[in-house]
């Protein structure tokens, strides 16, 4: 790796921590100016209930206070605090419980992505304007444009309740098949487009016509030379594909009653369980702001005209 | 070299989605009664916040704590099939000893054999430890005040009181527990067997998570945790220590947890779940139709009200009225706008849940000093409660009504509407089934020329709102946590948290314009226009006080008399309790709380 990279990396690295300071300080003061707090209820605690139990989480004090205690936790000791609302639990147990089951869907549905995306846009592309291409691009725009809250309750409409083909429950057996499709759809139908265009603008090279002239099979000039070229733009969308999942994911895991953190981080904030709420969005941000510098530097490795600066 | 990072990500990546990170579950369906014994799959709500008997303060669980502790008396379905209090881990449920300053001490015996799942003996101790524990400003749990009846308690919670402050409550021996309540209390053995005072060992809960796993989660109930999946499901296995675990027939029970209705009927329709405690609004129809056997709407507790805030002025512009003049004016008004709302319609077309119109506060199924319906006896009038509420008499109290307003506002004949009535706001829940009632009040008020406009707000943020008194016109519900009357009336007094009208809070503090005597009943409180501190509050405490149960009654039905009088509580629907049960399960019964009961069950 050359030091330009080196620096690089560093840079983005340096910028990624102020980042992640910024979402944590913002969310925290947003958070604290809606209205609404951990502890209200239909049924009210008395006034004397409530205080006891702000000064044991330390909602009493000023809340600059709160905040600069809160992020001296996280820096010194990586603690997040326990949970507001469900007693007794750490954010830290909560969060990775749920991260197991998000990160379980959210990849195998990236994957799905990848794999049936390509092959479908590289079939496209080697049918161009055929009947095949013209159904892969109806169905795929259909996908990219639906929202995945819609798309979500359609599939469960369909295949859970008239069908009962899978569990509407995400936590029964089968139940993670449904919430993987959802969240696969859209980056599927997109990566289906990207690797169509960039597949047919890579079979009009000079150097695709060279090899035809000079005999080379067919097979070999998709596979040997225009595949590996074509997926290029692919990669750029693996970032902005990951930062869709873990986000599909607060609506998909809502729908299907899966418990992921999009779950905890939607049932966060109605309960205004503050430190879980904190917890979660810090760990998303983290996610995202990762995956996209994974993203930068596998452009990088497919592409050595690139250079990171 | 460049391709084979490249492949070896994606094999990362394949291998960590089939392998690695995922969730650790192999599912079982439930509902069994074959091979290793009886087993039932049941959902009532989601992730529980806490399962510490002390700290919980859902319903759900609480019927999870009621399956895993065992206190000095529980709840049992008789043969006949009504409900009743009987000893759990007491040998008896004695009659108190009343003492001389008007206090009553109970003395309880503990049965022998009693243990905790680790084998340990449950104690007096344990008992002495955990009463003291759940109601202390340490744990500041939102049902501490259900101790508020015991001797200690208003030391413990005084300003600046002495941190050794504690109950009257002493564990004489092992087996001996003896406590001291400030006077006789109708409904104790009912709190006997509420969680808060199911009993905790002081080494268990002294690791703050112990609730949360099953490793640590010591108990001495009927069952004991076996796994808690969070955010997905819990199983209890039966108990074999307990000491009544003879008459346990059910041995194992998995609580799945989800809050998403349709999810739950879903999973009801295909067997995976035995029962299931709710079902969307928008089928219930339908689901009773087609499930008749298997759709159960039970009595509970509670009643759907709409509260008006007592501050905001309900006359118009032109009136002249002031200070008790002007509350009494706006009392009937509201009390008129109360007759012209459909309850009927309500119930029957939009809650569709079995719900009963409501006439009162108090809601039904809370009992009389004789053991009649408390609402039955309320009002003093020919009919039960404080309005009419039959179908027949829809027209009646609609004509009445326009008339009561016609004194206030003005009547356009030709249109049949009020030309000068203030407008007002409609503050309710985001939820589709408030909206609908909401809108059904609109179109009524609109009908007469009131003109309502509606506003839905987050729950949280609802909750702030209305108990803060910014709001004109709100949604509201109560359950109570115990069958006495008390539990919907001392809700209403000036300082409570839960006084959303505002009862004698901002412009309404001073107002003399209430009325209370109660020298009738041989209690020497008599008020005539008096501000709501100098009636209400003074009733409620000389409630709280009163040893005599028949006089304790009829104060509580002059409370309500009261309340009802301001109009500032619209009593729509009493509660019920919706849920589908599979007809294999058989011995299943819950109770007025909606505690439901599966250790007895079997499934055929």
């Amino acid at each position: 790796m050359s030091t330009k990279t080196l620096v690089y990396i560093l840079k983005r690295l340096l910028l990624a921590v102020i980042t992640v300071w910024l979402v944590i300080t913002v969310t925290f003061f947003v958070m604290h100016a809606v209205p609404g707090g951990p502890f209200v209820g239909e049924k009210a605690v008395s006034e004397s209930v409530r205080k006891a139990m702000e000064a044991k989480y330390g909602l009493d004090k000023p809340l600059f206070e709160q905040y600069v205690t809160y992020l001296s936790d996280i820096v010194t000791r990586f603690d997040f605090g326990p949970s507001l609302k469900q007693r007794g639990r750490q954010v830290m147990d909560i969060i990775s419980d749920g991260l197991q089951t998000s990160a379980y869907i959210g990849v195998i549905a990236a994957f799905l992505a990848l794999i049936i995306g390509v092959v479908l846009g590289a079939a496209a592309a080697l049918n161009r304007n055929k009947f095949a291409d013209r159904c892969i691009m109806v169905v795929t725009t259909a996908f990219v444009s639906m929202p995945s809250f819609i798309m979500g309750s359609l599939l469960l409409t369909i295949f859970a309740v008239k069908l009962e083909w899978f569990p509407a429950n995400g936590d029964a057996e089968n139940g993670l098949i449904l919430p993987i499709i959802t969240l696969s759809l859209y980056p599927m139908a997109y990566i289906t487009r990207l690797t169509r265009s960039s597949m047919l603008d890579v079979l009009g090279q000079d150097y695709i016509r060279t090899a035809k002239a000079k005999g080379v099979s067919k097979w070999k000039i998709i596979f040997g030379h225009a595949m590996k070229n074509s997926l290029i733009p692919v990669i750029t969308y693996f970032g902005p594909m990951l930062a869709y999942i873990v986000t599909g994911s607060l609506v998909v895991e809502q729908i299907f009653a899966v418990p992921g953190i999009g779950r905890a981080f939607v049932n966060s904030i109605t309960g205004r369980d503050y430190t879980l709420l904190m917890g979660t969005t810090i760990i998303l941000a983290v996610l995202i702001i990762v995956m996209n510098l994974l993203s930068d530097i596998m452009y990088k490795i497919v592409d050595p005209r690139i250079t990171l600066e | 070299m460049k391709r084979k990072v490249f492949a070896a990500m994606l094999a990362g990546i394949m291998l960590a989605g089939t392998t690695g990170c995922g969730p650790a579950s192999a599912k079982k369906k439930g509902g069994s009664a074959s091979g290793d014994g009886q087993e039932i799959s049941v959902c009532l709500a989601s992730e529980p916040g806490t399962l510490d008997p002390a700290l919980n303060s859902s319903v759900d669980g609480a019927t999870l704590c009621a399956h895993m502790f065992a206190g000095l008396a529980k709840w049992e379905q008789s043969e006949s099939g009504a409900l009743e209090i009987v000893p759990d881990l007491a040998t008896e449920l004695p009659e108190g000893v009343e003492n001389d300053d008007g206090t009553v001490t109970y003395t309880y015996t503990l049965r022998d054999g009693a243990k905790w799942s680790d084998g340990k003996d449950v104690t007096a101790k344990d008992f002495e430890f955990a009463w003291n524990r759940a109601c202390s400003p340490e744990l500041a749990a939102d049902y501490g005040y259900m101790f508020e009846v015991v001797q200690g308690y208003n030391e413990m919670w005084a300003e600046n009181a002495p941190s050794d402050a504690k109950l009257s409550v002493t564990a004489k021996d092992d087996k001996t527990l003896e406590v001291t309540l400030y006077n006789k209390v109708s409904y104790w053995n009912e709190l006997l067997a509420f969680p808060s005072y199911f009993p905790v060992r002081e080494d268990v809960v002294s690791n703050d998570s112990w609730a949360t796993d099953p490793s640590t989660f010591i108990c001495n109930g009927a069952y004991t945790m076996d796994s808690w999946e969070h955010n997905s499901v819990i199983t209890l296995v039966k108990n074999d220590s307990y000491v009544d675990a003879e008459n346990v027939t059910m041995d194992a029970i998995n609580f799945y947890l989800s809050d998403d209705a349709n999810n739950m009927l879903t999973n009801y329709k295909n067997g995976s779940w035995q029962l299931i405690d709710d079902v969307p609004t928008n089928e219930i129809a339908s689901l009773k139709a087609s499930y008749p056997d298997n759709f159960v709407v039970a009595g509970q507790l509670g009643t759907y009200y709409i509260s008006w805030n007592n501050n905001y002025s309900l006359l118009p512009a032109s009136s002249s009225l002031t200070g008790a003049d002007k509350i009494k004016a706006e009392n009937e008004i509201r009390n008129a706008l109360a007759l012209i709302i459909d309850r009927n319609y309500i119930v029957d077309n939009i809650a569709q849940g079995g719900q009963i119109p409501a006439s009162s506060f108090v809601a039904m199924g809370l009992t009389d000093a004789d053991g009649s319906q408390f609402y039955e006896n309320a009002g003093d009038n020919s009919y039960p409660g404080y309005y009419d509420v039959s179908a027949d008499s829809y027209q009646k109290n609609w004509n009445s009504a326009i008339e009561t307003l016609k004194k206030y506002y003005t009547y356009d004949e030709a249109s049949g509407k009020f030309t000068d009535a203030p407008s007002m706001t409609y503050l309710y829940n985001t939820s589709d089934a408030h909206k609908a009632i909401a809108e059904n009040i609109q179109g009524v008020f609109a009908s007469i020329g009131i003109d309502m406009s509606l506003e839905n707000q987050e729950w949280a943020t609802f909750l702030e709102t209305r108990k803060s008194g910014d709001f004109t016109v709100a949604r509201n519900g109560w359950l109570a946590d115990y069958n006495d009357p008390i539990s919907f009336l001392d809700m209403w007094t000036t300082s409570s948290g839960n006084n959303d009208v505002q009862f004698g809070k901002g412009a309404n503090a001073s107002v003399a314009a209430y009325s209370i005597d109660c020298t009738d009943c041989g209690i020497d409180l008599k008020v005539t226009d008096g501000t709501w501190a100098e009636t209400y509050d003074a009733l409620i405490t000389q409630i709280k006080t009163c040893a005599d149960n028949d006089t304790r009654y009829k104060l509580m039905h002059k409370a309500e008399d009261m309340l009802m009088e301001t109009g500032c509580l619209t009593p729509l629907y009493y509660y019920t309790d919706l849920y589908m049960i599979d007809s294999n399960v058989k011995g299943f019964f819950s109770n007025p709380l909606g505690y439901k009961y599966f250790m007895y069950c079997t499934i055929e």
